[in-house]
């Protein structure tokens, strides 16, 4: 369990993190998700106990990361974004290195060494220096050293980083089997593998949350339709605003400025909000454009609603949600 | 202190794995058994190690902050830093760890010279006196200590090692000056230079005498210094 109660840091005048607050429950991953600059990485390091906050507390299982450090820290297991290992040392020494690290007794290293290896799949190289190894395979021994102590909770920042596909989809399954009795939380960037992997999102921008739910929930909230509709000419934009507004079940309608749009002849995207409990969207868009004359080329509904919630939250300057 | 120690073995390791680390002990041992052939096993020279140990303690000046100038800058440099300081490991375990690993090395450095008193012993007659060798060696283990000490200090200060050097190089140098500078300074401060200076101390050592005052300098100004880069890494957390 990790619990972050209001947490402040600054870096000179810097304010990277303004009052940050969540509670980390274990069998769950949760995505940080934020722009470069909002904070994320700050908040990350704080949790780690690689940072100490300015005020407010973090725990982690119950022990404080300022008042009871080196408990806290034994019970996390964190991966830098930069993934920093020593690439003179060889994959075994330097994950029987860790074991020593996290006061693991000489009769249980090998074994903690041996499960770690298989489990990130590494055994293979473990004899391996690691400057020798290739950007995923670095990537997985990172993993493997702070998992080798067996934590409750694990921060990972970026884990995906540097990983072709195949390697992205094992670490993916890794990720969700090893969160099955853990806390886990993820940091990154790239929205469609937190919206994979992770069963909550949290949303920061400008050192604070601004979204914080469900990753189902917080995008199911605000489920669009994308419908690409013919125009036939200039001022159709305004016609469409105001036939869009006038069926009963969209909530707002707004069209869609994008490259791949522009490029379809013709044709202009919408994106619309729909009411919930108005019945199936698409059905409801399809007979009302074809009652109004509306040639319509494209209806489906939205995937990319992360995107979206997150695109919304960041924008919001200055209010908390 | 069991994580102090796993720490002081991976970077005793590092240094055996790294060219440097060999180039460094070469140096050193080429150049001391040079003025010890010059010096001391030149027919109708005094069995003494003195030249040996004045050099020994010299070659200190550049060769303990080139041991000891990654110690920390390069965790820094590199952003291990961050898995070792949320690893559960305190700033001064971590830092002890660094001193006795570079320590260790320098040690292992200076060991392979104990040949020359065994073969003054062999070749000379009447036999060396063992009491300057002694003392000897034990003011090279001790200013060795300081430096390094020191060394570490300057290394976790910052993330550049070639400036944990540079610093390092001038307060050893400065505290090798501070006795003969004392001209330039106001009345005051001279007996401050004087209980500074390296050098007044090592020429008692030179001759023999272990006064117990000098061994407690060193090891409570390496002490100070050990202390001190403890402090910096742990005040890094609240930068």
């Amino acid at each position: 369990m990790i619990e972050v109660d209001r947490v402040h840091k600054s870096f000179g005048a810097v304010r990277a993190v303004q009052g940050i607050s969540f509670v980390l429950q274990p069998g769950q991953v949760t995505g940080l998700l934020g722009p470069n600059g909002a904070g994320k990485s700050t908040t990350i390091r704080m949790v780690a106990g690689f940072l100490a906050p300015d005020r407010g507390r973090i725990s982690i299982q119950g022990h404080d990361t300022i008042d009871d450090p080196i408990k806290a820290r034994r019970l996390i297991g964190y991966l830098p974004e930069s993934v920093p290992t020593y690439p003179e040392m060889r994959v075994r020494e330097y994950l029987t290195y860790r074991c020593r690290l996290f006061g693991l007794e000489r009769s249980v290293r090998k074994k903690a060494v041996d499960w770690a290896l298989e489990r990130c799949r590494v055994t293979d190289v473990a004899q391996r220096r690691i400057g020798a190894l290739s950007k995923g395979y670095r990537q997985r021994v990172g993993l493997a050293s702070v998992l080798v102590h067996n934590p409750p909770v694990l921060v990972l920042d970026e884990p995906t980083n540097g990983l072709d596909p195949t390697q992205i989809g094992e670490a993916r399954s890794l990720v969700l089997d090893l969160a099955r009795d853990r806390t886990l939380l993820i940091s990154s960037h790239i929205l469609p593998e937190i919206e994979r992997l992770c069963s909550r999102v949290i949303i920061v921008a400008g050192g604070v949350v601004r979204a914080d739910g469900p990753t189902g929930g917080i995008a199911g909230g605000d489920r669009g339709v994308l419908v690409s509709v013919k125009v036939s000419k200039v001022g159709d934009e305004a016609r469409l605003r105001g036939l869009f507004a006038s069926m009963p079940f969209v909530a707002a309608a707004e069209p869609v400025k994008s490259e791949t749009m522009a490029l379809r002849e013709g044709f202009q995207g919408w994106r619309l909000l729909c009411r919930e409990g108005a019945g199936d969207a698409q059905e409801l868009i399809g007979a009302a454009a074809f009652a109004n004359g509306l040639i319509v080329r494209e209806l489906r509904t939205d995937a990319a609603s992360l995107e979206r919630v997150f695109m919304r939250a960041i924008e919001t300057e200055g209010s908390v949600p | 202190m069991r994580t102090a120690r796993a720490i002081a073995q991976r970077e005793l390791g590092a240094y055996f794995r790294a060219p440097a680390g060999w180039i460094i002990i070469a140096i050193y041992l080429f150049l001391t058994g040079l003025v010890f052939a010059l010096s001391s096993l030149t027919p109708g020279q005094p069995a003494t190690l003195r030249e040996f140990f004045g050099v020994a303690g010299w070659l200190l000046l550049p060769v303990a902050p080139a041991i000891s100038m990654r110690l920390l800058s390069e965790e820094f440099r590199s952003g291990t830093i961050e898995s070792l300081l949320t690893a559960p490991v305190s700033g001064w375990s971590l830092v002890a760890g660094k001193f006795m690993g570079g320590m260790t090395f320098l040690l292992a450095m200076i060991a392979p010279t104990a040949v020359y008193p065994l073969i003054l012993q062999f070749v000379s007659d009447p036999s060396p006196d063992m009491g300057p060798v002694l003392s000897g060696y034990l003011l090279l283990v001790l200013m060795g200590g300081l430096y390094i000490a020191l060394g570490t200090l300057a290394s976790s200060l910052t993330s550049n090692s070639t400036l944990a050097f540079l610093m390092t190089f001038f307060v050893i140098l400065m505290l090798l000056f501070a006795g003969v500078g004392g001209q330039f300074v106001p009345d005051w401060v001279k007996p401050v230079l004087f209980e500074l200076s390296v050098s007044a101390r090592a020429s008692d050592f030179a001759k023999g005498i272990i006064d117990l005052s000098h061994v407690v300098f060193f090891i409570a100004s390496a002490s100070v210094c050990v202390v001190g880069a403890a402090t910096a890494v742990e005040l890094r957390r609240w930068s």
